[in-house]
């Protein structure tokens, strides 16, 4: 599936009231992708669940674009072992009678 | 409809000062953040609890009307004539088994009871004090299956808040698996895309197949004399049957594998797991005369 680049950077963030700045840093500690097509910089639609999730960690909780990064990968640590703890359930099921 | 104790909730009482209940909301909001506790219901469901409890408690006008009426709700005239006039929420429903996703948008009947549905100026954790939003919410919501149903590509129609939705539930889906319905979430504001739809997959297994992936494992009884001189038996296989050969002197617990027996793979159409099947020898319970006669010979013959 190909990604779409099509949400201008400055629209999203006018949109959510955040500085261009929230979205450099995370950009700059690679959480988030974005592609310049003509000096301007635009955000993949697929990716706004996300983005918005971080901007969310830092306007509901005051959590810096440092402490969003640990989270993030924290939250991924999480999501593998809960994938990890499912496939264990559902393999030890086989033996339960 | 229960009486919310919004005070407790916040860990609080009722003489808890503005600064009091927003330290004890910030600390618990952080804790329950369905952003901080994925894929939790239960965290879900308790951060709309304080969401609740803040909304009303950090508003004076509403904190005093709490205050004054709110274990008597039910005598006020007042919340009695709101309750009549409120609107019936939206949510999932369906012909079977859907069930309703934990959108972050709804208050308890309680609190609409009171206050209406509409929410007051009182800054919550989400979206309050943002005008405009981008992109619409996402929804969840389980949906539970047969495992016989999830063995063939099929659609199912569903109804998410009023509107029906086809949707195709691709063979092989498995227990616990989340698909996305893009664009049929929350809509978007001020132009801006829908949200999606998550469906969580639960499936339910009453078949003798036990599922891991896309192989089957099942167990097949074999009588004594055919594990000791071999032989052939049917069984089912999990859409037809099929014909096994039983090799002389076949052990307890033998397993055979038979390719491309099992489960569909998602979404690789054509493609099968295997079956694996686990011999359980038959032992005799009762043995006529004849055939105890019979064993008591091979017994002198050393087996």
């Amino acid at each position: 599936m190909t990604t779409s680049y099509n949400i201008k950077v400055s629209t999203f963030c006018n949109s959510h009231g955040i500085a261009t700045s929230l979205l450099d840093s995370l950009v700059e500690y690679e959480l988030v992708h974005i592609r310049v097509i003509e000096s301007e910089p635009y955000l993949a639609q697929e990716e706004l669940p996300k983005v918005e999730k971080l901007i969310r960690l830092h306007q509901d909780m005051g959590i810096n674009p440092e402490g969003i990064q640990a989270i993030d990968h924290l939250l991924n640590r999480v999501i593998d072992l809960q994938k990890e703890v499912h496939n264990l359930k559902s393999r030890l099921n086989r033996y339960d009678s | 409809m229960e009486y919310v104790d919004y005070y407790k909730i916040l860990g609080l009482d009722n003489k808890a000062t503005q600064a009091d209940i927003k330290k004890a909301y910030r600390k618990l909001a952080r804790k329950h953040h369905p952003d901080l506790n994925p894929n939790d219901a239960e965290a879900e469901k308790r951060f709309k609890q304080i969401n609740e409890a803040n909304e009303v408690l950090s508003d004076p006008e509403k904190r005093k009307k709490y205050d004054q009426y709110g274990k008597d709700w039910q005598h006020a005239d007042e919340f009695e004539k709101a309750r009549q006039s409120r609107n019936s929420s939206g949510g999932y429903s369906t012909g079977g088994g859907f069930n309703e996703g934990y959108a972050d948008s709804d208050f308890s009947d309680f609190f609409e009871s009171m206050f209406g549905g509409n929410r007051g100026g009182a800054g919550g954790f989400r979206s309050s004090g943002r005008s405009v939003k981008f992109r619409g919410q996402d929804f969840n919501a389980s949906l539970e299956i047969d495992m016989k149903d999830a063995f063939k590509t099929h659609k199912q129609t569903l109804t998410v808040n009023g509107k029906n939705i086809r949707i195709t539930i691709p063979a092989g889906i498995e227990d616990g698996q989340t698909i996305k319905i893009s664009g049929h979430g929350g809509p978007g504001a001020n132009g801006g895309p829908n949200g999606d739809l998550f469906i969580t997959f639960s499936i339910r297994n009453t078949t003798h197949f036990k599922r891991e992936g896309a192989n089957l494992y099942k167990d097949v009884e074999v009588p004594l004399t055919t594990a000791v001189l071999g032989g052939s038996l049917t069984t089912e296989t999990f859409d037809s049957k099929v014909k096994l050969t039983i090799k002389p002197h076949t052990q307890q617990d033998t397993q055979v594998k038979l390719k491309g027996k099992g489960f569909p793979v998602y979404k690789r159409d054509g493609s099968f797991g295997d079956l694996f099947i686990t011999y359980k020898i038959k032992m005799p319970q009762h043995l006529t005369a004849e055939q105890k006669h019979l064993f008591e010979e091979l017994r002198k013959a050393n087996l």
